[in-house]
């Protein structure tokens, strides 16, 4: 099957001998983004075969790759579309007067069990089981109604036959086949697929839910935060996730910078949490925004199941799920943007959740930051490197060229100054292929395909 | 494997929102959709908003801001660097002037939503807390605030604070005891702590009417800090309405935390229009407070 060479084939895996090289991008070329074009979320499947993004206006677009040519073994495939569909449309909750938004916030594809794809899909308030399926054969001749579906008149039938299938045109079909819906106060922020393939939770300010994914008229609730009296409300959730194998087990992170391990075999309302995660602030760093960017964005399990990766606004944390101490490993990922947390507090970007993502063999992890730049951080080498996402590195097989922001007086060329940077063009969804160097990323309204360079 | 083109019998409009048949119906009712396979990344989708006109409204609001901003960020990144140097002394004049910055920053970001949509809860609660946390510090600078500000600003939260506000309107606390600070002078931009030694006004809050007559007011929080520094006669009740048709400043429906239970409605419509037509009634029920 297509581009499903192990990383563990290559040399390296890491960024220290990887040439990272523009494929394509999606999305409409001019500068004026209509906001429902705005990518929301950006996930491939388990095998890398399918890449599926959200947007702001409610759709689900699945990019396919295609075979390895046989004429070109070395190259892999493009990404090509393969399904569009409407997943939620916008409605209006009449009780409270306040429009629900039809943007899709988290995509999860559950493993393939039969010749269909089943998604996930979320928007704030509801979730939906979208099955993807192809259908490539039609039956033809039908007793009692034409080719062109108009049903005949019983009378004028004198024979009987056995209606044939017949080859047709491939035509991929997605249907919304359960729809988890008014089981959310708060906003939806985080879905995940249990190991189980059978359950999964869905998380948004103050709870988390456990569903069945056969059953849409009740789940249970898991996780409550919410305070008796809303005024004593400090902290929020912030984002969940399942543990990849250990399906009793599931972390959720705060607004307030901590990350709660929870195991569902305790007791039926994971209130009281396992393991806490929390570092202790550093009083040398201590503002008035210390609280806000401590906030923890996107909290995602290492595939190997012994590490979680935390986001915050300045930072990447790795955590050995056996110390809740302190994380083994923190990455600054635009720390020159602490002197400027006033102004960003101003415009709001502080408020920006980024989120990250791990490389198929845990050895690499990646997020994203401002002026369409995104970040790579290889664990193993100890190294770093920042890349642009933008259509003037864009032609086809070009390297990308790493990028230096310069934060001292001296400007090198080619060097960025912190106050150039371009503050509304903001990596917040990037997402990297479970088992090749491909990464997808978003922009705005753009979706840039990565990938490194072989031969 | 080869894979055409499939043709379908709508043609597929490349700038249309999805480009195929919907089937409109109820969730339980199967919709299919059928995409064409090749085609390029979705065309451009004009975003539908119940809310479009409000929207409108509201955004330009920030601009009005933002220059001042400005100025404020300009004084703001000098008292950074000086405060880098002494972070500990909390007399610096860099922090207090970035304090100050900060306090009214998150105060109108508190006050300004725009109507119709949820409000995100995750920044609210960030904000509240920056806002206590300036508070706290202030208190134990020995600026004498009342903390009364966060706990209603912490009102915002519940879910029923609409309901059980007992309420004065503004004119007619002066024969109160604990009266609320004179009308203030309207002020420039003050970036000393002293405007804060006054003590802020006691809660102020509207009238109620059953859900008969139900309309949304912003909350007195808002109220209390924004007076501090525009024109008194935002104060004088017979101004009232023309200060609240003034304007777009006045969001209509305040809906700011979802309630699980049924919530008493208190915005009957997401329009201007209607809340416009309601002042009226409110006029006649102030003064009918304010007699008895």
């Amino acid at each position: 099957m297509a581009g499903k060479r192990k990383l563990s084939e290559r040399p390296g895996g890491g960024s220290s001998d990887v040439q990272w090289c523009f494929s394509q991008v999606k999305g409409a070329m001019d500068d004026d983004v209509a906001e429902a074009d705005i990518i929301s979320t950006v996930e491939f499947n388990h095998t890398g075969e399918l890449l599926a993004t959200g947007d702001k206006g409610g759709r689900v677009v699945i990019f396919q790759q295609e075979p390895e040519s046989k004429n070109q073994p070395q190259c892999r495939g493009e990404y090509n579309v393969y399904s569009t569909f409407q997943s939620h449309e916008p409605e209006f909750d009449y009780l409270k007067s306040l429009e629900i938004e039809e943007k899709i916030n988290k995509i999860r594809w559950l493993p393939q069990k039969n010749a269909a794809q089943f998604l996930l899909s979320t928007n704030d308030k509801t979730i939906k089981l979208w099955k993807i399926s192809e259908r490539d054969k039609r039956p033809e001749g039908y007793n009692l109604k034409e080719e062109d579906g108009r049903y005949r008149d019983p009378n004028s039938v004198t024979t009987l036959r056995v209606p044939v299938l017949r080859p047709m045109d491939l035509m991929v079909e997605a249907s919304p086949r359960r729809v988890f819906a008014n089981a959310h106060t708060y906003h939806i922020n985080s879905i995940s697929v249990n190991s189980d393939h059978e359950t999964y939770l869905s998380a948004d300010d103050l709870r988390i839910n456990l569903w069945h994914l056969e059953i849409t008229d009740r789940s249970f609730n898991i996780v409550d935060i919410k305070p008796a009296n809303m005024e004593e409300l400090t902290e929020v959730i912030t984002a969940a996730e399942f543990h990849p194998d250990q399906c009793n087990t599931f972390v959720y992170s705060s607004s307030k910078g901590t990350i709660r391990l929870c195991d569902m075999r305790a007791s039926a309302l994971c209130d009281q949490h396992a393991k806490m995660f929390e570092e202790p602030e550093d009083p040398n760093n201590r503002s008035f925004f210390s609280e806000i960017i401590s906030s923890i964005s996107d909290v995602k399990f290492s595939h190997s199941g012994r590490y979680m990766m935390t986001r915050d606004y300045l930072s990447v944390k790795i955590w050995d799920l056996n110390m809740e101490t302190r994380p083994v490993e923190t990455y600054q990922v635009h720390e020159y943007l602490r002197s400027k947390l006033c102004s960003l507090y101003e415009n709001d970007c502080i408020f920006d959740k980024f989120e990250c993502c791990w490389n198929g063999n845990d050895s690499v992890v990646m997020t994203g930051s401002y002026n369409n730049f995104f970040r790579m951080f290889d664990r193993d080498y100890r190294q770093d490197v920042t890349f642009e996402a933008s259509r003037e590195n864009s032609k086809p097989r070009s390297v990308l060229k790493p990028r230096k922001i310069s934060t001292g007086g001296k400007r090198k060329k080619d060097e960025i100054s912190v106050d150039s940077l371009d503050f509304n063009k903001k990596i917040l969804h990037t997402a990297w292929h479970p088992l090749d160097n491909i990464i997808a990323v978003a922009t705005t309204n753009n979706l840039y395909i990565f990938q490194d360079k072989l031969n | 494997m080869d894979r055409t083109f499939l043709t379908l019998r709508i043609s597929v409009v490349p700038n249309s929102r999805g480009g195929t048949k919907r089937s409109r119906g109820h969730d339980g009712f199967v919709r299919h959709m059928k995409s064409v396979k090749g085609t390029s990344m979705l065309g451009r989708g004009v975003k539908r908003k119940w809310s479009s006109l409000e929207g409108s409204e509201a955004e330009q609001l920030p601009d009005a801001a933002a220059t001042e901003d400005k100025r404020l960020d300009a004084a703001l990144e000098d008292s950074e660097e000086e405060d880098r140097g002494d972070r500990r002394s909390r007399t610096d004049a860099g922090h207090l002037q970035q304090r100050q910055l900060v306090l009214s920053l998150c105060l109108k970001k508190l006050q300004h939503y725009q109507a119709g949509v949820e409000l995100s809860l995750r920044r609210s609660v960030l904000l509240i807390n920056t806002l206590r946390q300036i508070q706290e510090e202030m208190q134990s600078d020995g600026t004498d605030v009342q903390l009364g500000g966060v706990s209603r600003d912490a009102r915002l939260l519940r879910d029923d604070f609409r309901e059980d506000e007992s309420v004065t309107c503004p004119g007619c606390t002066e024969g109160d005891a604990e009266s609320p600070s004179p009308p203030p002078s309207p002020e420039p931009t003050n970036t000393t702590p002293t405007d804060l030694h006054k003590p802020l006004p006691n809660v102020v809050g509207h009238t109620f009417s059953d859900a008969g007559s139900a309309m949304g007011y912003l909350s007195d929080l808002a109220l209390d800090d924004i007076f501090e520094d525009i024109d008194t006669s935002m104060y004088e009740s017979s101004e009232l309405p023309s200060a609240w048709a003034a304007g777009s400043l006045w969001p209509v429906s305040v809906s700011f935390w979802p309630n699980d239970d049924d919530v008493k409605l208190c915005s009957s419509a997401g329009s201007l229009q209607s809340c416009l037509l309601d002042l009226n009634e409110l006029d006649h029920i102030m003064e009918i407070l304010v007699k008895s």
